[in-house]
């Protein structure tokens, strides 16, 4: 009897289920998508909004790597950007709001790198940190036709570049490429008819270096050895075999640091005495700490277009003790530089945006394509007029030093090379 | 094996549909008598499924796309779990190569139905044609490793698949004229019967539709018929020879059950089926990403049907929306979760929480559930029937 009467209730349960699903089904017109979505509007101060921001807070996203491959790349940059926006906090904020971060850790994962963007994007002003190309790549196009908003990505390849709204900070690989082998050619260390030898890994960040490495190798009349590797190569013995047999002069590596510290220490240990040269990613501040330390502070050089953390400039030194401060266990890296100056980028659009009595998303992207003349304190000026070219051509060059803090010091300021200025992006 | 052959044979007739009579149907038909279920069971199952059905319709005008996105990573993920469980939980067939045959769908629909654009290759097909032919691909590159398929078993067969995962990746990679290399190719919108994927905005009933909300029905729809087709194929002859081949090879073979061919078939199947998922995952990425489908993502979908329960349809779909939601969830909700602090305060992350927890759940679930998440329904349908 008792069954009898469960299955009775559990019936009509489900019909009352059922009969719920179809009144709602009926009644959509009431669900909160219906209609158009919030326009926007103006706040009481005559600054227009739309997504994002409130009367009195600003949130911006972030989309970053904490568990990932490059976990501790992305806990550096989220880090500094968390301590920006304290610091505007502190000094009361921007347009009268508070700046709020979202950080959403997708593991460099695209089953969680899309999603995670699809998330946020209706809540934020702006990203303030994209890790990861293959991801910004793919909600590319809504970036550009729907959402029309603000993207920082912590990228710098020059496929990249072209959109409105997908902002580089800095130079690209390929031109950045070119201003390593001209430094090496205005040293003396190569000349025309030498053999240069480029380690790249396969993917954009190596192949975007290889085109900017092909052009300045042809500009010199260089012959170019190639050596493509994969990110999981840590050992590099087979490539600096390859490059003695060649007989080269110098070599680039457009790689991670392991890999430099690798072929570092391999090419000094095998009797390869050529220098050599990275991109910005190609070095990190533990690798001094290793067997391969003493040999880095040798004749290996590192391209950037920012200042080191360890730089005696003002921009570098305050935020390099206040980053000690704040996260006193963590190591001061190159991340942590690049996520500031992304950060310092992204707020002098809000301010502008300000100026401009428009905090709408289209607002905060036109202010930053009408920023000519950007200075962050990190040694570079930034032109964000033109979105089909990187901000920068300049690089600086720097060396490998145990004594400086984050472990690179300045041998040659920032300039852009002849073949720099001249390169054409895209081709 | 024992768990998986329990959950097995009680696994198909608890299927979709039959939950709550699953294993009165199941015995009856070993017995070769059609044992009706009580008429007033029956129109229960009949209205649950239909609430459920109805339910399943209604999301895209509430859901927004976050939730829409997440659910149909969800149905693919379930259309490729349900192929590998044909291959793993049916026929004991271990594979690691799984993400390659939703890589070679996905990739193959985009080459299909892709216009010629700069250096990429398209040959600009209908969508429908796209589809069909991406899954014929997959069955196709399936095929190819049929001669392989049917002689190895277990590990062995684990270990040569996942040599095609490395294949893959490096094909992924450089074959930058199909698969736009590193950074994927975009995925050209499905277009069927006049109704275009995309994100133009469609109102219906006042609600804007975009991609999601249409795909949603084509996810629903795709995954319905292809849980009824592997239902079919489990419960009648194939999928007992399959279960022969997994619980004793040696008595299959001496029944008269082709073993190697079977094998080999099951494996074509089970790759046509990854290359449906891998179709419906590029549409909803919009974007394919070659980094995706890696060692990881194959690991996930052997997690899939484990947790969900191997050999049966609705343990494939358990598991897979299992897996696909959680850390969606965790994720987004990473700020409400006890013990997390935010970013860079020095605590634990959200990231880091999400994935503990996610472990936590899994060997919660193998050690409490051997069986799998669909034991549990299982598991109450016993003791109705035994109150009754």
């Amino acid at each position: 009897m008792k069954t009898v009467k469960t299955q009775k209730k559990r019936t009509a349960r489900t019909a009352a289920v059922v009969a719920a699903t179809a009144l709602a089904l009926i009644a959509t017109g009431c669900s909160s998508k219906a209609g158009g979505g919030d326009s926007g509007g103006t706040g009481a101060d005559g600054v227009r909004t739309d997504k994002g921001v409130t009367d009195d807070t600003i949130r911006i996203g972030a989309l970053t790597d904490m568990t990932g491959v490059y976990a501790s790349l992305g806990k550096s940059v989220t880090q500094a950007q968390q301590l920006y926006i304290d610091k505007i906090n502190a000094d009361g904020g921007i347009c009268g709001r508070k700046l709020e971060l979202t950080v959403r850790d997708h593991g460099y994962d695209a089953g969680k790198a899309i999603p995670a963007y699809t998330e946020l994007q209706p809540k934020v002003v702006g990203f303030v940190q994209f890790l990861g190309s293959p991801f910004v790549s793919a909600v590319k196009e809504r970036i550009d036709g729907q959402h029309k908003v603000l993207v920082l990505p912590q990228a710098w390849s020059a496929d990249l570049l072209g959109s409105e709204y997908i902002r580089v900070i800095g130079a690209t690989y390929d031109v950045e490429t070119v201003n390593a082998i001209e430094f090496l050619l205005e040293e003396g260390r190569i000349a025309e008819g030498d053999k240069l030898g480029h380690v790249y890994f396969e993917g954009d960040y190596g192949e975007n270096a290889l085109k900017g490495a092909e052009y300045a190798a042809g500009k010199a009349g260089l012959t170019l050895v190639e050596q493509k590797i994969k990110p999981t190569d840590e050992d590099m013995s087979a490539q600096v075999a390859a490059f003695k047999k060649a007989g080269v002069k110098a070599i680039v590596i457009s790689a991670g640091p392991r890999q430099a510290a690798s072929l570092v220490g391999v090419s000094a240990a095998g009797g390869l005495n050529v220098p050599i040269i990275g991109n910005n990613s190609a070095f990190a501040p533990q690798l001094l700490k290793t067997q391969a330390g003493p040999v880095l502070q040798k004749d290996y050089y590192v391209a950037a277009s920012t200042l080191p953390i360890g730089s005696e400039e003002p921009e570098p030194a305050r935020l390099a003790r206040e980053y000690a401060k704040a996260y006193p266990d963590d190591i001061l890296d190159n991340g942590v530089a690049a996520g500031w100056s992304a950060a310092s980028v992204f707020g002098a659009a809000l301010k502008q945006a300000c100026d401009d009595k428009d905090l709408t998303r289209e607002g905060v992207a036109g202010a930053l394509t009408s920023m000519e003349d950007h200075d962050g304190g990190f040694g570079i000026r930034h032109d964000f007029t033109d979105p089909e070219l990187p901000s920068t051509r300049e690089t600086f060059i720097l060396k490998p030093d145990g004594k400086t803090k984050g472990g690179l010091k300045v041998l040659r300021e920032a300039e852009a090379s002849k073949n720099a200025q001249a390169f054409s992006f895209g081709e | 094996m024992s768990e998986s052959t329990t959950a097995a044979t009680t696994g198909p007739a608890g299927t979709a549909g039959e939950s709550g009579a699953g294993s009165a149907t199941g015995r009856g038909r070993r017995a070769r008598v059609r044992v009706r279920p009580p008429r007033r069971a029956a129109a229960r199952t009949v209205a649950a499924v239909a609430a459920a059905g109805l339910l399943l319709l209604a999301l895209p005008f509430y859901l927004d796309r976050f939730w829409l996105q997440a659910g149909l990573l969800a149905m693919a993920a379930a259309i490729g779990a349900i192929g590998l469980n044909l291959l793993t939980g049916a026929t004991g067939q271990l594979s690691l190569g799984h993400s390659f045959f939703l890589a070679v769908g996905a990739y193959g629909y985009c080459v299909l139905a892709g216009d010629r654009d700069g250096e990429l290759t398209g040959l600009g097909l209908p969508g429908w044609l796209a589809v069909t032919g991406a899954v014929a691909m997959a069955g196709a590159a399936g095929g190819l490793f049929s001669p392989i398929a049917g002689r190895l078993r277990g590990a062995y067969l684990g270990i040569a698949t996942l040599a095609l995962v490395f294949i893959g990746q490096h094909v992924l990679l450089n074959a930058h004229d199909l698969t736009g290399g590193y950074n994927g190719r975009p995925v050209p919108p499905l277009s069927l019967f006049g109704i275009t994927f995309d994100d133009t905005e469609t109102v219906v009933a006042a609600v804007p539709f975009q991609s999601m909300e249409k795909l949603w029905y084509a996810g629903l729809a795709l995954l319905t018929v292809c849980a009824f087709f592997a239902h079919g194929v489990l419960r009648d002859r194939p999928g007992r020879a399959l279960n022969a081949i997994r619980d004793h090879r040696i008595a299959a073979g001496v029944m008269g059950v082709p073993v190697a061919r079977q094998r080999a078939g099951v494996f074509v199947l089970s790759s046509m089926y990854a290359g449906l998922a891998g179709v419906l995952l590029a549409l909803v990425f919009q974007q394919t990403v070659p980094e995706y489908f890696g060692i990881v993502l194959a690991l996930e979908y052997l997690a899939m049907i484990v947790i969900g329960g191997l050999g049966s349809v609705s343990g494939a779909v358990t598991g897979a929306v299992f897996v696909t939601l959680l850390p969606q969830i965790l994720t987004r909700y990473s700020e409400a979760l006890p013990l997390v602090s935010a970013p860079g305060t020095g605590g634990v992350a959200p990231g880091e929480m999400s994935r503990y927890l996610y472990g936590a759940a899994i060997v919660a679930i193998v050690l409490f559930l051997p069986g799998g998440l669909v034991r549990l329904a299982a598991r109450r349908g016993h003791t109705q029937k035994d109150e009754a």
